[in-house]
């Protein structure tokens, strides 16, 4: 050792024990001053004193330092805002410091001293070597959920070590992300066991299947529980403000559920103020971006449709000489933006959270817009040791203006009927000329000119919502605590329709005539307003004796619904839209309604979770559920579970072992419901308003009522039973970490229409009974490889797969179930029947196309009849399944369903230096798109896609066996339209970049990251149509009519904290 | 608070119904479901739920009948309609299937409608008549099904949920066609003896006038002509009827006019049309593509040139019965009575049209008139059908046929003959030409096989006398509904 080295070490020496003396001097002042404290005032003083000596060892200890004087800034890796208290220690000492309330910290390193640890509760520890640099800004991620962090479950929290059951989590912060306005569609391709169906329609809610499709005809709707309110739309909710999403997948997770449950249940948490920094955060996050439609479908041109028509008719088109291309003509590049504030902070005795959003998307149709605002508060208060409460309320206030669904005015608004008529009107039509309309209707018949569709109805619908919860917990001795919280839920909707009037002459077209106008102007408003409210009260008991530790919960929740409509009408009321109000119409074309529903529900339930030495786990759950849906004999359904689990990795013989840092199993059983049925589905109601006109036309009608409904009065919930086995593992320090999981999931008692005979006097024929069952079985994995190698650079790689197969196996009531009607000459196109999954295709299967005349006289049964004596060369040629030498039917088998085989997701991510790039990847495989429009070409003047132009069998030049000659429509449902719907789509891309910490301070900014991202950017898909991704009921999804085409969107954005 | 809701558990989920009325909460209930028994009569939905009066009862009345083709283009519809026009139709025939459910659909509201009267609080008078006519009603439907199927189920009353509905034999099985007579004779008789006459009645309501009338033709399809005769007679002395200028008849004037003796009655309520669905709109004058004008309709169910050719020369009827399209060259095309002017044929698909299934935009009354489905009343029973069953029975029971077949011939602007069965059966076709019984007046003179095939179609005689029963409710009863026979 030389006398340099010596001289360092005693200066240590001499630094180490100074720092070590001086703080205990400190503590030992603070602690007597602690004791005095009996004030609040006097803890302010306190902590000022301490905050002071606190700076002032700060200034010592930099100016002792005889190496160099390293700061910096420690953020969050991904949200960017400022850590205060994180600490920063120099590695193999005791030396560190915690951020200060900007994140900041400054620490003096001796020349030997050169690694620093920056940590932080929830957060990876980062290792950081220090070579030349004097700012060493360092951004922390945060931890991934591991089996130690806390999670929701239904009523209560818990480990997630400790969870038995299939559950997920997912971070609000990789969900708000994406350009999106429901957290669901950003949930795509995140987790396993979750099939997302997307729509790119403003304002719409993209449908959720969890572990298969469960039932028939009961509700589909996933349950999601916002901050203890129970609800089945979250339109409402800012992603912005989720702070986690849990999805309990299996019944042994959602049991607690009861008859809620068997769509799957989404706990919702949202974001609350922290004590922790004292630190008031302010919080900006802000998109911008350009949306326009993904994958449009070519349609034919003028003389490509010139072309068709006339080998379909032999006539030609002569004298038109218009060219459209009626997407061009009401799509257009979409401007959207989405802002969010927060404010939030808090002190010990309270915490606050206080947000605001602004939503903003034109829709890719003309004049379509969705605006949405949105204001959450969440307030908590620790009234005393024993007390807490607190309080959670939103506002969102949405406007749809001319949108494509979702408005319970008119089904379809007018983006529907525009959209299907864009597909339809022959190009050779002039959309407008000069301020006329080109007149496709006069020309084609059936369809209508689609700009002037959209620019003849004017629909709009304003949601205004309240949802709120108030919560008071009272824990009178450590290990019992008392929750009641209410909850409640305000929806007020108004739809308004207004039709212009026009007439087809030559005021409104550039020719007269046609089918299309409107003799009086029409105005219908939809008023709906219900109010639901859910009060749960219970009692949890946490004990550990020894090794076992016990926690035990029982409560009750009971809710109620209450909804009323009113609706009405009037023609002829002036097109000055501040005219549009009832009052200016016409009162003798006056039409209303209205109606209302109430239910009610009421609900005990229990949990004990045990576990021994954190190795053996149970979890044991009953819940007892009465609705008034239900007739009194079959109000109540008791609703049980079991899970149970295995931590391998704590067992003494794992401790030897290197490999694997979490090991366990687990296997569960319960049962869920399904209560989604009307409230009227058991009582035999009159049907009101079927009137007489006794004295014909000369006056009105006589009010008369039927009663035309069987009814089953003994109709109960739909009952699913699952069991779920599942191995989790984390190896290599938790980088790697994956689960695999197997499920079972039979539902018992579906509803289903059971058909009974017409002379019964029931006006459908069909009675709603419980009388058949479905299966789903499934497997999921999951993978997570993460890795940060060094300071600068860090990735992780996940993946998901979901394989589920669903079929009906007990349809006990008789006759297997048609749907999928679509019109022409196609009838029904699915099928829902034992052993083959829900809503299966059923269809004739096509064997070619007949070349010759000679080839249509030779195909024959055995019998030697023609079997399609009336087809032509250029039909398709049909199999004649049942040998009755003809095609009708029941010649049609099966042909795959809607219902995927496998869905899957990929995320990568990279973050180097102050870059961060991300990639999230959807698919699905094995699925079939039923394409309907089609399908449902019944007008031979219809236009035709482009490829079919040239695809056509034409004789001898073009020999086609798969495509049919040119012909006018009406072509038999058969597996020509029944299209692969497997697809992979990149879903989001997004690169940000964080500004350098000193640029910021300055600006009083604590962080500033600025990103580009990209939502759908490039779908690989083999479906000729706009889109695989349909949603529909279980009877008669992935069929496209009129689909709203998928949207890409290119956004910029910043995220700002304060 | 846990024990609070359990103690108040049961009246918390004891929720009333919001806005559907049971039987127990509504006292006038009985009456509304009389008037709903006739709104039933409406039924036209005839792809789906169920079709009395709409476009599948035309298909099977008129366009199977020689009096009217198909129409439209060749291929619309050519399955249904196209297979009932040339009788090659089979048990799952969607209108034959419709028909079916149609009319069991009407029968359950009369059903229920008797069963809610059984017990309703009102005088015994009014009780009487107003089962007197859903009584009628039920006959008139029976007569419609065994005019159509045969035998068929004979359903009385209403089960009281699927289980009853699927043991009880009455609604899987059917009742010979002798017991389904007796039992339309009976309800209509309860009619008889029950009902006021017209004058003494409600407008539009079922009265004596018309149980009596529809009596004499369940009679006369019986062969028990003196009680046709006896009937028809006692309802043209009863002054309750005279016979009004023929041209008024399908045009809103003549709604309920002298000559009505009973009509399916379409009007407006709640502002909006109320009619039988597809009734007009499936026989109105159709584009098909061509010309620039506004379609009237789907084109269906053209007078036939067999019917055409059916009028003697001067017969007023005929101007009124067929829109004739122009076909000369000269583009006039027809001016209609309302002084609406139809393209001539190079903008119209067919030639030849239903003027009795024409309604008027400017000159008649109608809540929607945008609708191209517009009310239009029809005429079950008139006092001309009732002259003409009496000519008819007279022959039979050797009274004089001259006068009755006369006064009819008169009003058409012909002069008086001397009758003989044929020349009375060739006046009933002229006479009632599309108004739904042609087809089954056939069946009933044993002549079907005979004049259809004439006509050029493929009438299996023994097999299209009637219709197959359809095959999705054979499948339902589980085989125990049996089939007509040769479907």
């Amino acid at each position: 050792m030389d006398d340099r080295k010596r001289l360092r070490k005693k200066n240590n020496w001499f630094r180490n024990n100074f720092i070590l003396i001086y703080y205990s001097i400190l503590i030992l002042i603070n602690l007597n001053v602690m004791e005095k404290i009996s004030t609040i005032r006097q803890v302010v003083t306190c902590l000022k004193s301490f905050l002071l000596l606190f700076m002032l060892s700060l200034t010592i200890t930099t100016a002792f330092g005889q190496g160099r004087v390293i700061t910096g800034t420690i953020s969050d890796a991904l949200t960017k805002e400022t850590l205060p208290g994180a600490s920063a220690v120099i590695k193999g000492t005791s030396k560190g410091i915690s951020a200060d309330v900007n994140g900041k910290y400054t620490l003096s390193l001796l020349p030997s001293e050169n690694i620093i640890l920056f940590s932080m509760v929830g957060y990876e520890t980062q290792e950081i070597t220090i070579s030349n640099q004097l700012i060493v800004d360092v951004s922390l991620e945060a931890k991934r959920v591991t089996l130690d962090e806390v999670v929701v479950v239904g009523y209560g929290v818990q480990k997630k070590s400790d969870i038995t059951g299939a559950t997920i989590q997912i971070k609000g912060t990789e969900l708000s992300k994406q350009p999106v306005m429901t957290v669901t569609q950003a949930m795509q391709g995140k987790v396993s066991g979750v099939q997302i169906i997307s729509s790119g329609s403003p304002g719409s809610t993209p449908q959720m299947r969890i572990r298969g499709t469960s039932t028939l005809l009961g509700g589909t709707h996933v349950l999601y529980v916002v901050d203890g309110v129970l609800t089945d739309d979250i339109t409402n909710v800012n992603t912005s403000d989720i702070v986690d999403m849990n999805i309990l997948k299996d019944a042994s997770s959602s049991a607690i559920y009861g008859s809620r449950g068997a769509n799957g249940v989404i706990i919702i948490t949202t974001k609350k103020g922290s004590s922790k920094s004292g630190k008031l955060n302010i919080t900006y996050n802000t998109n911008i971006g350009v949306r326009q439609a993904a994958n449009l479908v070519k349609m034919a041109n003028a003389d490509e449709y010139k072309n068709y028509y006339q080998a379909a008719t032999g006539n030609a088109i002569t004298g038109e000489t218009a060219n459209t291309n009626w997407y061009k003509t009401i799509l257009r590049n979409a401007f959207q933006q989405n802002h969010n504030l927060s404010v939030s902070g808090g002190t010990e005795k309270a915490t606050y959270f206080f947000s605001g959003s602004y939503l903003n998307d034109e829709g890719i149709v003309l004049e379509n817009q969705f605006k949405r605002i949105t204001l959450r508060t969440n307030l908590d208060f620790n009234i005393s040791k024993y007390i807490k409460t607190g309080i959670q309320a939103s506002f969102a206030n949405a406007v749809n203006e001319n949108g494509f669904n979702n408005l319970d005015i008119d089904e379809n608004g007018n983006i529907g009927g525009a959209f299907n008529n864009a597909y339809r009107a022959p190009p050779t039509i002039s959309a407008r000329v000069g301020d006329k309309y080109g007149n496709v209707s006069a020309f084609n018949g059936q369809v209508g000119n689609p700009l002037l569709d959209i620019q003849n109805n004017k629909v709009r619908v304003a949601v205004n919502r309240i949802q709120g919860a108030g919560f008071l917990d009272i824990t009178p001795v450590p290990y019992l605590t008392f929750r009641s919280s209410l909850g409640a839920d305000l929806v007020f909707r108004q739809a308004r329709l207004y039709d212009y009037k026009f007439l087809n002459d030559e005021s409104t077209f550039d020719v007269a005539g046609g089918n299309q106008l409107n003799s009086l102007s029409y105005l219908a408003n939809k008023n709906i307003q219900n109010f639901k409210w859910v009060w749960d009260n219970y009692i949890t008991f946490t004990k550990a004796f020894g090794k076992h530790d016990i926690k035990l919960m029982a409560g009750t929740t009971a809710e109620k619904f209450n909804e009323t409509w009113l609706y009405g009408s009037r023609k002829d009321v002036p097109a000055d839209p501040n005219l549009w109000y009832l009052y200016n119409g016409l009162a003798n074309s006056s039409q209303n309604d209205g109606k209302g529903d109430i239910w009610t529900r009421n609900s005990y339930m229990g949990r004990l979770n045990y576990n021994y030495d954190s190795r053996y786990l149970l979890t044991a759950t009953i819940r007892r559920d009465g609705s008034s849906r239900f007739p009194e004999q079959n109000r109540w359904g008791t609703f049980p579970s079991v899970g149970l689990a295995w931590n391998i990795n704590k067992e003494s013989f794992m401790e030897s072992q290197k490999l694997f840092d979490i090991l366990r199993v687990r296997a569960s059983w319960g049962i869920v419901g399904n209560d989604q049925i009307s409230t009227d589905a058991f009582t035999n109601t009159v049907i009101p308003n079927l009137a007489y006109p006794f004295n014909g036309s000369a006056s009105s009608a006589t009010n008369g009522s039927q009663i035309n409904q069987i009814k089953d009065p003994n109709i109960k919930w739909e009952s699913t039973s699952e069991y779920d086995f599942a191995i989790e593992f984390g190896l290599l320090n938790n980088r790697f970490t994956g689960e695999l999981n197997y499920y079972n999931k039979n539902v018992d008692n579906a509803l289903i229409n059971v058909n009974i005979p017409s002379t019964v006097g029931d006006a459908d024929h069909v009675i709603l009974t419980n009388a058949t069952s479905i299966q789903n079985t499934g497997i999921e994995m999951m993978l997570n490889w993460k890795n940060r190698v060094n300071t600068n650079f860090g990735y992780s790689v996940g993946a998901n797969i979901t394989l589920n197969q669903n079929k009906v196996v007990g349809l006990n009531g008789g006759e297997p179930i048609y749907g999928g009607n679509i019109g022409a000459a196609q009838g029904f196109t699915t099928l829902t029947d034992n052993n083959h999954p829900i809503g299966s295709f059923y269809v004739l299967q096509v064997l070619g196309v007949f070349q010759t005349d000679q080839e249509v006289l030779d195909y024959k049964d055995e019998k030697g009849t023609v079997i399609q004596p009336t087809a032509k060369p250029g039909d398709f040629k049909y199999l004649d399944k049942n040998t009755d030498g003809k095609i009708d039917d029941k010649d049609r088998d099966f042909s795959g369903s809607y219902q995927p085989k496998a869905y899957f997701g990929i995320n990568f991510s990279v973050t180097y230096k102050k870059w961060d790039f991300s990639m999230d990847i959807y698919g699905n495989v094995g699925n079939q798109v039923y394409n309907g429009k089609r399908a449902i070409r019944i007008n031979g003047k219809d236009n035709i896609e482009s490829d079919l132009v040239y695809n056509r069998w034409n004789g001898v030049s073009n020999p086609s066996q798969s495509q049919p000659g040119a012909n006018t429509g009406n072509l038999l449902a058969s597996d020509y339209f029944v299209e692969s719907g497997s697809f992979y789509r990149i879903n989001n891309l997004t690169v940000g970049y964080t500004l350098p910490a000193e640029l910021l301070a300055k600006l009083k900014i604590s962080s500033l990251r600025i990103f580009a991202t990209g939502q759908n950017l490039y779908t690989l898909k083999k479906y000729s149509g706009f889109t695989a991704e349909l949603p529909g009921s279980p009877l008669d999804s992935g069929i496209e009519l009129s689909s709203y085409p998928t949207t890409r969107t290119i956004a910029l954005g910043l995220n700002l904290n304060f | 608070m846990v024990m609070l809701l359990v103690s108040c558990s049961k009246s918390f989920l004891d929720v009333p119904l919001q806005g559907g009325a049971t039987t127990e909460s509504d006292p006038d209930l009985a009456q509304k479901l009389v008037t709903g028994a006739y709104n039933s009569l409406l039924q036209g939905d005839s792809w789906g739920s169920g079709d009395v009066h709409g476009f599948a009862f035309v298909s099977v009345t008129n366009i199977a009948s020689d009096d009217a083709d198909k129409g439209s283009t060749a291929d619309d519809q050519k399955v249904p309609v196209g297979d009932i026009d040339d009788f090659n139709l089979t048990a799952t025939n969607k209108f034959a299937e419709t028909l079916w459910s149609g009319h069991y659909n009407a029968i359950g509201t009369i059903n229920q409608a008797l069963l809610a009267l059984s017990t309703a609080n009102i005088d015994n008078q009014t009780k009487s008549r107003l089962i007197g006519e859903v009584k009628f009603l039920r006959g008139y439907l029976y007569f419609n099904l065994v005019r159509m199927y045969g035998d068929v189920p004979l359903v009385l009353r209403v089960p009281t949920d699927q289980n009853d509905a699927n043991s009880d034999p009455a609604f899987q099985t059917r009742a010979g066609k002798q017991i389904v007579y007796d039992t339309i004779v009976a309800d209509l008789q309860y009619a008889v003896n029950n009902l006021p006459v017209k004058s003494a009645s409600a407008i539009g309501h079922a009265n004596k006038g018309a149980a009596e009338a529809m009596l004499a033709k369940v009679y006369m399809y019986l062969g028990q002509w003196q009680k046709v005769y006896d009937l028809t007679h006692d309802v043209m002395i009863s002054n309750q009827y005279s016979l009004v200028d023929y041209s008024l008849l399908w045009q809103q004037k003549g709604d309920n006019c002298a000559e009505s003796i009973f009509e399916i009655q379409t009007g407006s309520y709640n502002n909006s049309n109320l009619g039988i669905s597809n009734y007009t709109v499936s026989q109105g004058i159709r584009v098909g593509g061509l010309g620039g004008w506004n379609d009237l309709g789907w084109g269906f169910c053209n007078p036939s040139t067999d019917l055409i050719n059916a009028y003697e020369p001067g017969d007023l009827r005929k101007a009124s019965t067929i829109i004739q399209i122009d076909n000369s060259g000269t583009y006039k095309g027809t001016i209609l009575w309302d002084g609406f002017r139809v393209p001539s044929k190079d903008s119209v698909q067919n030639l030849y049209y239903n003027y009795k299934a024409y309604t008027s935009s400017s000159k008649e009354t109608f809540a929607n008139p945008d609708d191209k489905d517009r009310p239009r009343n029809i005429k079950i029973l008139r006092y001309a059908d009732v002259l003409l069953m009496n000519a008819e029975a007279a022959s039979h029971v050797s009274q004089d046929m001259n006068e009755p077949l006369n006064l009819v011939r008169a009003r058409a602007g012909l002069l008086p003959i001397s009758a003989t069965i044929d020349a009375v059966w060739r006046e009933r076709r002229v006479e009632l030409a599309m108004e739904h019984d042609r087809f089954w007046d056939l069946v009933r003179q044993g002549r079907a096989s005979q004049v259809l095939n004439a006509a050029g179609k493929h009438f299996v005689a023994g097999k299209n006398e009637l219709l197959p029963v359809p095959n999705s409710q054979i499948q339902l009863s589980g085989g125990k509904l049996s089939q007509n026979p040769l479907y």
